[in-house]
């Protein structure tokens, strides 16, 4: 599916502007640099070794705006964020989705986060999913809340899951934002026995 | 325009009553025109038959009831069968194609157009969607409203957060009647 409405342009906190736009093949590059120039405590907390020469160029690939798709914040031609959004198309959890997003340091804590989880959820909701899913560490205290305001929330903790830099042991925090309500509003709207509709 | 009567028939849980009801407020409400609506379902309302009727004119409409209506809509076999035969001659019959099979027993000149619309709903995300698929089918074979109008009147009518899902589904029925309308033209 085609993302529709972009690239569009999102104003931060602080005032900055930021450029939001979907990933695209010739972004090897500036996404290789910024993935590379994330603080080591910030790439820890990420599933692949993303400082791995071909990593980006891989990724991008995997990209296909279906099961994978993926959206990059762009600021003086560099890439300062990026949130993917992954499904399975088949099996039992078709209908749930994984939000995995990193922003550069000196874009958080400005709603840059906030703007790229946002437009992949209402994407999801856009393709039928029912739930979206999110990791976070115990101490992330700022995406926790990022999570939260998009209707986010707690649905497991992973006691010791993650070591962070220190090698202290964290907990792995499962958020969700079930939507399934949506769906449910609607299967009500076409089932045909409400005798006030139009009213 | 001149007065138009429409039929949707399906079963219910198609969502053959929003089908009509957006079709019918997408003409009074956005269109500027006149609009009836009268909705029949069985004692159970999921399965069972289900119709709308619709009535859409440029002057008041005096008497709302349709009994040959010069647009069929269809959903289901048994919605065919039991409303194909009442379609004037020379009009329109918009069924979905996998889940019906068109008889010869149609009214002279009826246009018959199908379309896939539960695959379509399935591929664009979600089944139930397949209504709202209908009524793009409807406004691009038909032409008979403009389809801003019926894109508004779906954005007003679904629940809030599954518009865009709604509309796509809209869109690709909206395409897809524009297609086949100038194939069989």
């Amino acid at each position: 599916m085609r993302l529709e409405g972009f690239p569009r342009e999102a104003t931060l906190r602080d005032g900055r502007t930021v450029k939001l736009r979907p990933i695209q093949p010739d972004d090897e590059t500036t996404l290789g640099e910024f993935y590379r120039d994330l603080p080591e405590e910030d790439r820890l907390f990420l599933r692949e070794d993303v400082r791995r020469p071909g990593w980006a160029e891989e990724f991008i690939h995997t990209v296909d705006f279906d099961s994978i798709i993926s959206l990059v914040a762009e600021s003086q031609e560099k890439i300062v964020g990026n949130a993917t959004l992954y499904r399975s198309r088949h099996g039992w959890s078709a209908h749930v989705a994984e939000l995995r997003i990193a922003v550069a340091r000196q874009f958080q804590r400005h709603g840059l986060g906030t703007a790229l989880a946002s437009l992949l959820v209402r994407h999801a909701i856009a393709l039928g999913l029912e739930k979206i899913v999110a990791h976070v560490v115990d101490n992330q205290v700022g995406a926790k809340r990022a999570f939260e305001k998009l209707g986010f929330r707690q649905d497991a903790v992973l006691p010791g899951h993650v070591k962070d830099i220190r090698g202290v042991t964290r907990d792995l925090v499962v958020m969700s934002n079930d939507v399934s309500h949506l769906w449910e509003a609607m299967a009500a709207l076409v089932s045909d026995y409400s005798p006030t509709m139009g009213e | 325009m001149a007065k138009t009567e429409i039929r949707v028939g399906g079963l219910g849980g198609q969502g053959v009553i929003l089908c009509g009801y957006i079709i019918g407020r997408a003409a009074a409400i956005f269109s500027g025109k006149h609009a009836t609506l009268i909705q029949a379902f069985g004692p159970e309302a999921r399965g069972s038959a289900c119709s709308a009727q619709v009535t859409v004119d440029d002057e008041p409409i005096g008497y709302p009831y349709v009994t040959h209506p010069d647009i069929l809509i269809v959903m289901s076999q048994d919605a065919y069968v039991q409303f194909a035969p009442q379609l004037k001659p020379g009009g329109m019959l918009l069924y979905e194609d996998e889940l019906i099979t068109p008889d010869d027993k149609l009214p002279a000149g009826v246009k018959a157009l199908g379309i896939p619309a539960t695959r379509f709903a399935e591929e664009i995300g979600r089944r139930l969607v397949l209504n709202i698929v209908m009524v793009g089918f409807f406004a691009g074979s038909t032409g008979l409203l403009e389809f801003g109008a019926v894109e508004r009147a779906v954005r007003d009518s679904v629940p809030k957060g599954t518009e865009d899902l709604n509309l796509r589904a809209l869109r690709k029925g909206h395409e897809y009647g524009l297609e086949v309308a100038a194939v069989k033209t």
